[in-house]
Parts: structure tokens; sequence; C-alpha cells
């Protein structure tokens, strides 16, 4: 089998760089879905919040997927469902399986990984206990309500403040769980103030921030959890333990980029994001394959994902018309207080759309520097749990010879 | 009375402190815009959101369709609301946005289906 693009994964990083593939001129785009339908996740993500840049409205997420797949099916993208790529290659050949081609390959001019990310699910946290029935991520939880329509506990504990698990607080409330709190280890939110609000004050449910989960009681079922305050190095302090009883612990502690088969192919992944090494054309450091979405790094906004997949989809459709060599690389590299940070080069191509999170709580003014630039962009605060996103013009950058810095610097009042 | 409110309407996430008075405001504090005021007025006067569930459907693939409200409803309706929606179930097929339950427990909203099944 052949194609301009191929695009591994169906959600809306795939769905976006299939679609923008195809509208910049490549013939045959592929999309590969391991699940019966495209969409992924959005489809579970019932409440609204999605789609405010690209669709200029506030969607919920089936709805910002059917958009997207309506656009698919109209410019004509082909897609493959309950197909599961299983090999990448060096020299873009995928291998895939699904029950009506048994084990085939692609050969394809240029390919997008658009995986997503996965959950951290109980195994990356070390809480001692038994291991009875009623754990469960987030997201999990998630599905199990919007799409089965089962109510997975009455009496809950959230682990972690991340988007999900907030959400997952209101929704379960809706239906009727009680939600006893939500154990932050840290001394700030994970999530976006907006959930905190609209899915935690909206309904008195409480956050606990610097607590976490010592013990998960029960034999069966979860009959209840220890909770006890942290001290400022993350150790339980003694004296502050307290049991709360629950029948269900919903964790939502983070989100990892799925890149099993981005290493197959050798393609480097960075230690800060946990993603490809990635230029500003979103291509990884192997020639010809791109990546969008969360498997590059984890973003807190689905509009983010669709920028990535914008960038992707165009390189990936300009690789397959005429390859490339990249042959003038600069890094760009975190600075002051700037811990994730990506892409991670610039390849003097396209304009350059930077990512970045804060590593420290910062309520105050604060000045984004880039050099050796000499910009300076004054906000007034910077928050680990908000993305900052900043666009470069590419005419900005062809004269810079030396690496990127970006940091983030609180201004003396 | 200080009431505190935490303005959603942009990213920023302004820490607002009102001063009210029998619903009205007679001072604020904290709010870095003219649009945090209006939220706190709404907000003090009838907070409104979106209602986002589902509803059991029969004939589908999946054994939930979701479902939004057409407007913002006043939040203290969410729970009989709630309640309406729990009875409610419905045959595929279904297109996007179509109308599942009209004029929601008399708010003049309408329960709409956010994808086609
Ligand atoms: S008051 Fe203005 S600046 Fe502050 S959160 Fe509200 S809209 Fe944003």
């Amino acid at each position: 089998m052949k194609a301009d693009v191929t695009v591994i994964g169906g959600g809306p990083g795939g769905l976006v760089s299939a679609l923008f593939a195809k509208r910049n001129g490549a013939k045959r785009v592929l999309i590969l879905e391991r699940e019966d339908e495209l969409g992924g996740i959005l489809k579970q993500c019932i409440h609204n919040g999605f789609g405010l840049e690209l669709f200029k409205k506030d969607l919920t997420g089936p709805e910002y997927a059917e958009r997207l797949i309506d656009d698919i099916n109209k410019e004509g993208v082909d897609y493959m469902l309950d197909t599961m790529a299983i090999h990448l290659s060096k020299d873009r050949t995928i291998t895939a399986v699904n029950s009506k081609h048994g084990v085939f390959n692609i050969d394809s001019k240029s390919i997008v990984l658009a995986m997503g990310c996965r959950e951290r699910a109980r195994g990356n946290l070390v809480i001692p206990g038994t291991r009875p029935a009623g754990i469960y991520t987030a997201g999990v939880a998630q599905r199990f309500i919007n799409i089965d329509g089962y109510l997975p506990g009455k009496e809950v504990v959230i682990l972690g403040s991340g988007d999900i698990g907030l959400i997952m607080a209101r929704r379960l409330t809706l239906e009727g769980a009680k939600v006893k709190g939500v154990y932050e280890i840290m001394n700030h939110p994970g999530g976006l103030k907006r959930n905190i609000v609209q899915c935690l004050n909206d309904f008195d449910i409480p956050l606990y921030l610097s607590h976490t989960v010592m013990e998960i009681k029960g034999k069966d079922r979860v009959t209840g959890v220890i909770v006890a305050k942290v001290d400022g190095k993350m150790q339980p302090i003694k004296g502050t333990e307290e049991f709360v009883k629950c029948d269900t612990l919903l964790l939502s502690v983070g989100l990892i980029p799925e890149n099993e088969l981005s290493k197959e192919a050798n393609i480097e992944i960075s230690s800060n994001t946990k993603g490809p090494v990635m230029t500003e054309t979103m291509e990884t450091s192997v020639l010809g394959i791109f990546s969008s979405g969360n498997v590059s790094v984890v973003f807190d906004l689905v509009d983010y994902v669709a920028e990535t997949g914008v960038i992707a989809g165009k390189n990936a459709a300009e690789f397959a018309k005429e390859k490339w060599e990249n042959k003038k690389f600069i890094n760009i590299l975190p600075g002051k207080n700037v811990g994730i940070l990506f892409p991670q080069m610039y390849s003097y191509r396209d304009d350059l759309v930077i990512f970045f999170r804060s590593k420290k709580w910062i309520e105050k003014t604060v000045d984004i520097e880039i050099q050796p630039l000499n910009m300076k962009m004054r906000r007034f605060y910077a928050r680990p749990n908000e993305m900052i996103r900043i666009k470069i013009l590419k005419d900005k950058l062809l004269s810079v010879k030396d690496d990127i810095t970006v940091s983030i610097k609180e201004v003396k009042e | 009375m200080i009431k505190h409110f935490t303005c959603v309407i942009c990213p920023m996430g302004c820490e607002i402190d009102a001063e009210e008075e029998k619903g009205k405001i007679i001072s604020l504090k904290g709010n870095k815009c003219a649009r945090g005021k209006e939220f706190v007025v709404q907000e003090l006067e009838e907070p409104l959101r979106v209602l986002t569930t589902t509803v059991r459907i029969e004939g589908a693939e999946f054994n939930m369709l979701p479902v939004r409200t057409d407007k913002p409803i006043p939040k203290r309706l969410i729970p009989v609301i709630m309640e309406d929606i729990a009875k409610i179930e419905i045959n595929a097929p279904v297109k996007m946005y179509k109308v599942i339950v009209k004029n929601i427990a008399g708010t003049k909203v309408n329960i709409i289906a956010t994808r086609s099944m």
C-alpha cells in the first residue's frame, strides 16, 4: 500500500494533521485509527470549552470531533478503522494490522505521528496498601460514565488535580456520587483555573493542596484512603494522617506522550517533554516523520493540539511533494524558570511557535525574554498549569545564528 | 457583605472581592478589567452555566448519547434538570444538534444532542 501522507492516530491531532496535509496538496492522505471510529479522546470529553481558537465557538468534545470528521470526509481523506500500527521504520514504512488485510505494509512519503498520550496509572505511583477494586484513572472513569453509562462508585476521592480529574469531580457529582475531595500533592492546582471554579467551587467540592493519599484501605473493594499533609519536600507530615471513607479512588496524576512506535523508528525522545525532539515544522529527528498533538508534549488545550496539527500536516504535505534535508539547525533552550519547552530546534523553514511552561508559580508581573532576539513580553503572571504560547515570524529568525533561549523573569516593582 | 469570586471570563482568573448590599455592588476589588464586573453582576443576580451530560440511547453502538443545553441555564436548576434528563430514553439514529427535550423544566432552553449516533 502506498500513501503520500500517513497519519497514525485519529484523535484531534491526527484529524487536523490529515486535513491540513490534504488542503496543502498531498494526494493520498491516510489515517490509521485503532478504534472503530475517529475522534479519539474527544468523544468521551462531553463537556464544553473546546474550539474557541479553531472554530471560534464554545464546543463540547464530541461536537469538535464531528466537525473535524465532516471536514475529513468532505476533503476526501482516507482512513482505516480498527487498524493498529505495530511497527514504524526509519525509511517511512509502517506495518499495520487489521482483520480485513491481516498484517500489511504502507510505504508513505511522509508520516505524522498522532498517537496522543496515556494516563499515568497506579503502577507509576507508589501507594502502599492492598489492590482492591474501585481504583481507576480519571479517563477510564470518564469513559465508563459518558460512553458506557455506568457509575464507577458512590463515594469518591480524587488524587491529583489535573483537568480530567476536576472535570470528573463535577461529572460524578451531577450523576449523584459524593466526591469527598480532590487531593493535590503540589501547593498549586494542576488543572486550569476555570475548571477549579466551574467543577469544584460550583459544587462545593473541597480541594486540598499539599496533600496526598498515603494508603488505600479495603480488601475486595476500596473502603477508604488515608490522606496526609505534605511538607515542602512532598514528604507526609507525621500526625496529619486522616482516614477518608470512600468506595472509589480516581487518579488524575498526569499524562505521558505515547511513544512506543517512535522509539522503534529510533526517533530521539526528549527527557524534558517525553515526546520526540522536534523542529518548528513539527518534524522529528527522523527525516519525513512529523508529529502532532499530545504525542509531542502534553498540552492543556485542544486548540494547541490542533495548531501543531496544522503545522505538521502542512509540512508533511510539503515533504511528500519534495523531500528536503535539514542543513542548519539552532537549539531552542529553556532558560530561567522555564520547565517544559517545545519545539527544541529551529530549522529556518517556517514560522516558530514555542510552547512552554513556567517551573514556578509566579503570581506577579513577569517578562518573557527571548534571546538573542531581544524580545520581551510582559505578563501579569506565570503559572505551571497554563502553557504559554509565543509565535515568532520566520523573517525575524533568518538572521539568528545562535541558540534561542526562552526565560521568565520576575519584574521588580 | 463581602463576597468572593474567581472570574472565569479569561485565563487571568482574577480573585475578586465584592462588597454587596441586597444584590447591589457597592465596591469591587481585584478585577483587572470591566468584564470582571459584568461577571460578578451576573453571578450575584443569577449564575448561569451550560449543562453537559448524557442520555440513554437504544439501538446505537454505545449506551449513552452526549447532550447539552443550547443556552446557559440558571445554576440552581441543574439538579432538577438532571432528574428530568435521567428519565429520558431515546432511539438511534440521532443527528448532531437534534432537540432531545424542548423547553426543559420550563426554562425555554432545549437539550440538544452533541453528536450523531
Ligand atoms: S476580571 Fe478581566 S482580566 Fe480578570 S479574569 Fe475577569 S475578564 Fe480576565
